[in-house]
């Protein structure tokens, strides 16, 4: 049975993760998001679903354990934020390499460096555009309230599993942090041995006599091969841009303006959006809720009727630019944003759309 | 540099706000950190305090020195590039069981390898103070924290044994509020020439408080550690009638004036003995079964790897053909384009 409760984004993620029938969690503590690891704890999943918890001795190591059991088609995570998720670059790098599915939780911070703990959007280029070496990418996406926050978590790893590619949940301090009310999924099973054989071939579940051993590895010297390996995963990443974009559009049809925020930014732009309609502007919002792939060709067509987008941000202007790509230059797009932790208001969102787009012409 | 001796440790205090918890045993740390340097009187521009990240970490801002405030786990990396870059500077390391026992274990036990002359100060409170209270590496199996309600099923690293085990060529270890003692110590460890790791065992008031408590509590520490000196029988206890002695392999707590023991059998300490054995078997001695080692438990000689590195250096270029920049671009093949 489904179950309506009061609680945190990141104990959301925790619930979810269990009910979902995730295999593992594996990570390392770091504000604001340690009450991922310390829920799961603290509901000793071991005892019932039979899902592990490892708190392991830094995020190098919990990656790579992640890198271990996707490799036997396990269902596993980790949950980090920004200083521990670049630490984790290289071995996500390895998974997509390998082609394995996982789940990484990135609740950020402000950066650079140690910067803050409080929220920020400042990693979605290192998410987007791959973050670690080589040309890959992550499936990314960006919840926006608690309830999406456990919802990501299955449908991530359906996707991840899908695609044969790691998934990341981006969302930041002020979602990890913030109570609201959600409604979690009744329990599913954790698959079983047979079911992940039967599923998953290339899993290292044991070498029959019927098949070819299974190898983990992102590793070909062939420069041919290799190249064939990398044909086979931008084609992934193609079909993830035809099928898998998802976006919420709001008050879009008569729309002049757009606002286009996603996560936290985006429910202060919807605040920002009222403000503005009440003034008398038509603006609208879109919310991209995969930052990969981008709602790009969304975008595209809904610019034909603005006169301008704002793209809000809690960085220094980052999402803004693959706006830019997909309005190829025929509208103005401006960004506005706060850095380093801060969190804009409605009013400053509403002032930045008035100034830059309306007053600007 | 002040003349009043006892005020000389002021010199080495900022002017930022303490920022850590009222009663928490870093304050007492800081104190015998600043009087060490007081005593030893180090120029304060000659002193770089470099540490991670965790509540001990924030210390550099407290000292009127050079400090960097780094990353998790990595000071020893970063101390190491300080000390290399420039060897002149008495390098400090402040570091937490986390921070240089989990996340930074790989850099601890190799700038203790290479024998690089840093001080580490290791702040030993076996929780994550910062991040609000999970268990650490040195966390005693079965320890109840955040992420461990139902107990640690791991067996902590000891940081002496880590030490030693890393081919590390000093070790101490002292209590937080013990001042004194911390500052003879701390005071070893500037004099001696490589790495020094020093252990302190903080109380964290909020997160873990009194995990010390059965060694450190002023009732029963005499009975419950035993302060080493090198020269001096191993002997303890409130009546100084209890002492160590080797029983085959092993150590072995005994009364003076009980079964013909007298104060000659008693195992005297020698720190500077390079082979390790015994100091690996005071440094892991734990309560109840023997008391807690303090003090300067391992203080041997090695080459040191910046003074090598100098050496190396110094001769390859007293050795070298090549004196200047023109030597250089002749020394090998040269052609003449016409
Ligand atoms: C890469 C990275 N991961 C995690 C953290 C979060 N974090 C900061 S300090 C710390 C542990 C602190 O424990 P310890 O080193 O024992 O120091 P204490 O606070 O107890 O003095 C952690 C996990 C971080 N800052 N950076
Ligand atoms: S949390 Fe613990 S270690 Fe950190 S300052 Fe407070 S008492 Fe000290
Ligand atoms: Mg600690």
């Amino acid at each position: 049975m489904s179950e309506l409760r009061l609680m945190k984004g990141n104990e959301a993620i925790a619930e979810a993760a269990i009910r979902c029938g995730a295999d593992g969690y594996f990570g390392y503590p770091i504000t604001p998001q340690s009450e991922v690891m310390e829920t799961l704890m603290a509901l000793k999943p071991w005892e019932t679903t039979g899902m592990v918890v490892l708190q392991a001795e830094s995020e190098v190591a919990a990656i790579n354990m992640l890198y271990g059991g996707a490799g036997c088609g396990k269902r596993v995570m980790t949950s980090s934020s920004s200083p521990g998720i670049s630490l984790m670059q290289e071995g996500i790098s390895y998974l997509a390499g390998a082609e394995l599915p996982c789940l990484v939780v990135n609740v950020v911070r402000g950066g650079p460096g140690l910067g803050t703990i409080q929220p920020s959007q400042s990693d979605y280029f290192q998410s987007v555009k791959g973050g670690g070496h080589g040309d890959y990418k992550l499936i990314v996406l960006a919840p926006s309230s608690v309830q999406e926050m456990a919802d990501f978590v299955e449908l991530a790893f359906d996707l991840a599993f899908k695609y044969r590619n790691p998934a990341m949940i981006l969302a930041d301090g002020m979602i990890g942090q913030m109570m609201e009310k959600v409604e979690l999924k009744p329990q599913k099973k954790r698959w079983t041995n047979e079911e992940i054989e039967k599923m998953h071939p290339w899993a290292t579940t044991g070498k029959k006599n019927s098949r070819e051993r299974n190898i983990i590895t992102s590793v070909e010297l062939d420069s041919e091969k290799h190249e064939q390996a990398n044909i086979r995963i931008q084609k992934k990443y193609k079909e993830l841009q035809e099928k898998e974009v998802r976006y919420e559009a709001i008050d879009t049809e008569d729309a002049e303006y757009l606002l286009v925020a996603y996560g936290s930014s985006a429910r202060i732009s919807l605040a920002a959006k009222e403000l503005l309609r009440k003034k008398g502007h038509k603006v609208g919002l879109l919310r991209p809720i995969t930052l990969f792939p981008f709602p790009t060709k969304q975008i595209r067509e809904l610019a034909e009727g603005l006169k301008g987008i704002l793209s809000v941000e809690m960085s220094a202007g980052q999402m803004v630019e693959d706006v830019r790509l997909a309005v190829e230059g025929k509208i103005k797009v401006e960004h506005f944003g706060r850095m380093g932790g801060v969190v804009p208001t409605p009013e400053e969102v509403a002032d930045a759309l008035e100034q830059k787009l309306i007053g600007g012409q | 540099m002040s003349d009043n001796k006892k005020l000389a440790f002021l010199e080495y205090k900022s002017d930022q706000n303490v920022r850590w918890c009222p009663g928490c045993g870093d304050h007492a740390i800081l104190n015998s950190l600043q009087k060490t340097m007081a005593e030893l009187k180090i120029p304060n521009d000659q002193i770089a305090v470099i540490s991670g990240i965790g509540c001990s970490s924030r210390l550099p801002y407290y000292m009127s020195t050079y400090g960097f405030h780094t990353i998790h786990g990595r000071a020893s990396a970063i101390a190491s590039g300080v000390k290399l870059a420039n060897p002149k500077l008495s390098v400090w390391q402040i570091t937490g069981d986390g921070d240089a026992l989990a996340i930074g274990g790989n850099h601890f036990i190799h700038v203790i390898r290479r024998n690089i002359d840093i001080n580490i100060i290791l702040f030993n409170n076996q929780i994550y103070g910062l991040t609000k209270g999970q268990y650490s590496p040195t966390s005693k199996r079965g320890f109840i924290s955040k992420t461990s309600p139902f107990g640690t099923i791991e067996y902590p690293f000891r940081p002496g044994e880590l030490t030693i085990g890393a081919r590390g060529y000093f070790f101490a270890r002292t209590i937080d509020k013990e001042i004194k003692l911390s500052v003879e110590v701390m005071k070893a460890a500037s004099k001696h020439k490589g790495t020094s790791i020093v252990e302190v065992l903080q109380n964290c008031v909020i997160y873990n408080d009194n995990t010390h408590r059965e060694i450190t509590d002023k009732k029963f520490k005499d009975d419950r550690t035993i302060v080493l000196e090198h020269g001096k029988p191993m002997i303890f206890g409130k009546n100084r009638n209890k002492g160590l002695v080797l029983d085959g392999t092993r150590l072995k707590v005994v009364t003076i004036g009980e079964g013909g023991i007298t104060e000659n059998d008693i195992l005297v300490h020698d720190a500077h003995c390079e082979d390790p054995t015994i100091h690996l078997k005071l440094a892991d001695m734990e309560y109840p079964e023997f008391p807690v080692a303090l003090g300067v438990i391992r203080d041997a000689e090695a080459p040191v790897y910046d003074q090598c590195f100098i050496e190396q250096m110094d001769k390859i270029k007293k050795e070298s053909k090549i004196k200047s920049f023109r030597d250089l671009v002749t020394s090998g093949d040269v052609w003449e384009v016409k």
